[in-house]
């Protein structure tokens, strides 16, 4: 499936602040409301067409594979008797192989599901399927009146309980699964960093070593080196370390410029290491900034108490990566008004699925809470306002984006992805490789090694792409061109 | 900056080795030679990233203007599905459709079109007519989709207008440009074909000539009857096949005349009355093959004439020494040749080619569109046992409407109900998928809901789908027309 993400290409990506010490469990609180609001005038269309999920974004709620599979097979609508809709709820009796048919209501706005049957996969078959009818659009609008009593009573209780909870109900829950201790034991936390400290003094060590008795010998070595580095570094509770030095282990054997990459890779671990050690002398965010990327966490109730930034956050472009069977997606944004750029990151295990609600293209109004640092950048949905919509975004010139990623690096020296959004851009060649060439007549490069979908979209015309903007040059995510929005 | 490439050195030596390159106004803080390279390094590695300049490119130049609207959004998400693998199978009928109806695909599904065509010629054609222009303007780019610049489909207009195609074009350029001409000039494509006739190959002659079948007419014949002494089988077979539909040749009337001596009728016992009366035939040297070809070849109006019978009543009569299935399988072939409706009509109600499934397949191919779908039932509820149906409609071509989708719809309900026959129920939907018409898809819904069996309910979602793909596809206003696919 082309579906709306992609994989990441191969630059080290610094997990400092997505390392395995997160705890798993985000996306009900990330991944809060409103996609698929049902706003329909007309009672016959039952939601109009831009306002439904797309199918990729029901399936990305599977649990995993078999479920996807299982869910396509019974979205039929002969299996199925009074399919019907009204507001954000939907429902429908699946007959399945017991004597008694499935009852299957859903709430489109969280979402959450109902279903009589046994399964304990969540969603199970049948309510992933009652989702994809729906995409489908396969459901017909009904009077509320007219929801049947089994579908009201729960749809009711829902409300109640809902309500109940209040507005930060929901993320409260979650928060225990995701954050560290609420009340940490002092002790513990006292423990922890001197565990830090001899982990990352030891990889001072380490990294003294292998420049002092020279990188040559990185081309040759096994995986080994990196990784017993790496475990070192998740014993001493520095997981943002450990995912970094870990990604190193690729660069010899993929890059043909690999004594430059991994020198500097070396280098930027080194001050990092060199400005833990310092850390009484630096200004309080660039203090945060270094502890997120070795690897402790902030709790997301922290973050949701701070300041909250209110924009229509254009949606550029996800990635997903892959590391340690946990599944990372980045999720870049872009404040329409303010021109700040966000990062939302959700992770997701075999089993679990990644956050949908967030879609490549829309522009949704909500307030974001960033995660403290020097230069902010990752943040949390803290709220939504309205239905996403799209509108084509603005975008900037190159120069503009590069003194852009500039001023941020000399906020935070680690930064080595910047969102970026370039108006007026089309396809060129240079130096052997594509590029991308502005109206003013500059060019950054593109790093994909498949650039034909962006080249087929633009046809050689200028065009807007968003994407990521890395020292390897722009790993291209989406874009706008005359026929709408495309995924790259 | 210079001193980066000194650092690299350095470090890919070892410091032990080769001392760190000294940058002035950095304090060294007296750190070791490895302290101070990966520190030094560090500066130059952020400096070089927020000092990064654009560079420069060349554009690409742009793809020309297309002709033709893209396809609704709707549309355009359901090619995004199949090209992800949801249904494959109809990507063709996908892109004819499309094609069809005036419309082209989305620019950004190129590079996956592309990619499926570059492994499955039969695509080929179909995609050079639905893609549009800006696909020839990547596969110039692309050596992978280069095919496509050598698809006919792909450039019409100079197929069809430039002569020097004749001259210098490949095979399949050369025979639709012949092919063309035949539509608009039957003389000049004859010249064009006398000129080079000589020195073109066994197989292109053969080829060449066929096209002679589009505006076949008495002026064709002298040139076609030299062809009738070529060195090569396939072209005289070419050769008698279009004498042999050219009204009233002097090949017709000389096979008629040897033909006319093989057939005769005597009366069923003698001394009886007139209108009993049976077929004798005397066969040529040849034996059986020699006697089909040369009823083959028999213009059928020579029987009409000879017997003073109408058709129908003709192929009604007995036939002696069991010569009546060679006798039949020559008179429809003539049929076919012939394009004679009313003969294949006679045949067809007669029953007497029931048998041989091809030729009665042959024959439906001459009837009108409406008479088809009667005729073909009528073969269908001949046939013998599931065996025999599925031999049938294995040869049936789609898409299956009317009386013929009657037939087929109680032919699924029927074995959906048998326990002898679910072997033969896969089978009967694998062929029914792709041809029977999407229109039945709410009564086959039915069929479904009696017999919840997992080859009628794929089969019952692959017609769902594909209404739902016709209905995106047709139910717009038509586009501008393009030329319809010569049917196959």
């Amino acid at each position: 499936m082309t579906g709306n993400h992609r994989r990441s290409t191969d630059w080290p990506v610094a997990t400092g602040r997505a390392g395995p010490g997160v705890r798993l469990g985000v996306r009900p609180a990330e991944a809060s409301p409103l996609i698929g609001r049902v706003l329909s005038a007309d009672p016959d269309s039952f939601g109009n067409v831009s306002e439904r999920w797309g199918r990729e974004q029901v399936l990305a709620l599977a649990p995993d594979a078999a479920a996807v599979r299982a869910a396509e097979s019974v979205a039929r609508p002969p299996k199925w008797d009074g399919l019907g809709g009204a507001g954000d709820a939907i429902w429908g009796e699946c007959r399945g192989s017991g004597a008694r048919p499935y009852q299957v209501c859903a709430e489109l706005t969280e979402p959450t599901f109902l279903c009589t049957c046994p399964s304990r996969k969540f969603p199970c078959k049948h309510a992933l399927a009652l989702a994809l009818l729906w995409s489908e659009g396969a459901i017909p609008a009904v009077a509320p009146d007219a929801t049947p009593p089994w579908a009201a009573d729960w749809l009711a209780e829902r409300r109640a309980r809902a309500g109940g909870r209040g507005d930060r109900g929901d993320r409260g829950e979650t928060a225990d699964d995701l954050a560290a201790p609420k009340t940490p034991d002092p002790k513990t936390a006292e423990r922890r960093e001197r565990r830090v400290d001899d982990g990352v003094a030891e990889l001072d060590r380490w990294l003294r070593d292998q420049v002092t008795h020279g990188l040559t010998s990185a081309e040759r070595a096994s995986y080994q080196l990196w990784d017993d580095a790496a475990r070192r570094l998740v014993d001493a509770q520095a997981p943002g370390l450990a995912g970094q030095v870990r990604a190193l282990a690729g660069i010899p054997r993929r890059h043909t410029g690999w004594p430059e990459r991994l020198l500097a890779e070396y280098a930027l671990l080194h001050l990092l290491v060199t400005a833990h050690r310092r850390r009484a002398e630096l200004p309080a965010p660039l203090r945060d900034t270094v502890r997120a990327r070795i690897g402790f966490t902030v709790a997301q109730d922290e973050v949701l108490r701070g300041a909250r930034v209110r924009d229509r956050w254009f949606v550029a472009g996800t990635v997903d990566t892959e590391r340690d069977n946990l599944i990372v997606r980045r999720v870049w944004l872009r404040g329409r008004d303010s021109g700040r750029p966000a990062l939302v990151l959700t992770f997701g295990a075999p089993g679990r699925s990644l956050d949908v609600s967030l879609v490549v293209g829309t522009t949704i109004d909500a307030d974001l809470a960033f995660y403290p640092g020097a230069q902010p950048l990752r943040a949390l949905v803290a709220e939504r306002h309205g239905v996403p919509g799209y509108e084509p975004p603005a975008g900037t010139g190159i120069a503009a984006m590069l003194d852009e990623y500039a001023a941020a690096l000399a906020r935070d020296p680690w930064l080595d992805r910047w969102p970026a959004v370039l108006r007026e851009v089309r396809p060129a060649r240079g130096d052997d490789r594509w590029h991308l060439l502005g109206a003013c007549g500059t060019a950054v490069p593109l790093a994909t090694a498949d650039p034909w979908r962006l080249l087929a979209a633009s046809g050689g015309r200028p065009m807007t792409v968003a994407g990521e903007w890395t020292p390897g040059g722009l790993v291209p995510l989406s874009g706008w061109c005359d026929e709408g929005r495309v995924i790259l | 900056m210079t001193g980066w490439a000194e650092h690299v050195t350095a470090a890919l030596l070892g410091t032990q080795r080769r001392q760190a390159p000294r940058l002035p106004g950095v304090a060294g803080e007296g750190d070791d030679e490895a302290g101070r390279l990966l520190g030094q390094a560090a500066l130059l590695t952020v400096r070089r990233r927020a000092g990064r300049r654009p560079g420069s490119a060349e554009p690409l130049a742009p793809a020309p203007a297309e002709s033709a609207p893209v396809v609704p959004p709707a549309a355009a998400r359901r090619i995004e599905r199949i090209l992800a693998g949801e249904h494959a199978r109809v990507l063709p009928e996908w892109l004819a459709a499309a094609a069809g109806a005036g419309y082209r695909v989305p620019a950004a599904t190129l590079p996956d079109l592309l990619e499926r065509g570059r492994v499955d010629r039969a695509l080929r054609p179909l995609i050079a007519r639905a893609a549009g222009r800006r696909a020839m303007w990547l596969a110039l780019r692309n050596p992978d989709w280069a095919y496509l610049v050598s698809e006919p489909a792909a450039q019409p207009e100079a197929a069809g207008g430039d002569p020097r195609v004749w001259e210098t074009g490949g095979r399949g350029r050369r025979l639709t440009y012949l092919a063309h001409l035949r539509e608009v000039d039957p003389a000049a494509a004859r010249a064009a074909l006398r000129g080079t006739w000589l020195s073109e190959p066994a197989a292109d002659r053969a080829a060449f000539l066929a096209t002679f079948e589009c505006g076949l007419g008495p002026a064709d014949e002298e040139f076609i009857e030299e062809a009738l002494a070529d060195r090569a089988k396939d072209v005289r077979q070419v050769a008698a096949d279009l004498l042999a539909r050219l009204p009233g040749s002097a090949y017709g009337r000389r096979v008629a005349e040897r033909a006319a001596g093989r057939l005769r009728t005597e009366p069923l016992r003698p001394g009886r009355a007139r209108d009993q009366i049976r077929i004798v035939v005397e066969p040529p040297d040849g034996g059986t093959a020699a006697l089909r070809d040369l009823l083959a070849h028999t213009p059928p109006v020579t029987w009409t004439t000879l017997f003073g019978l109408p058709p129908a009543k003709i192929v009604r009569l007995p036939i002696a020494d069991d010569r009546g299935k060679d006798v039949h399988a020559g008179w429809a072939r003539a049929a076919v040749l012939g394009r004679d409706a009313e003969w294949a009509r006679a045949l067809l109600a007669a029953g007497v080619v029931a048998d041989e499934i091809e030729p009665a397949v042959d024959l439906l191919g001459v009837l009108p569109a409406a008479e088809r779908e009667t005729h073909a039932a009528e073969l269908v509820r001949g046939a013998d046992g599931y065996r025999g149906l599925i031999r049938v409609l294995d040869r049936v071509p789609g898409p299956w409407a009317g009386e013929l989708a009657d037939v087929v719809l109680g032919a699924l309900a029927d074995a959906a109900g048998r326990a002898d026959a679910v072997r033969y129920l896969g089978r009967l939907c694998r062929l029914a998928d792709e041809r029977l018409s999407p229109g039945v898809a709410d009564r086959l819904v039915e069929i479904t809901r009696r017999h919840d069996t997992w080859p009628l309910a794929e089969l019952t979602e692959t017609l769902r789908f594909r209404r739902d793909m016709m209905d995106e596809l047709t139910g717009a206003p038509k586009a501008t027309a393009r030329p319809a696919e010569p049917s196959e």
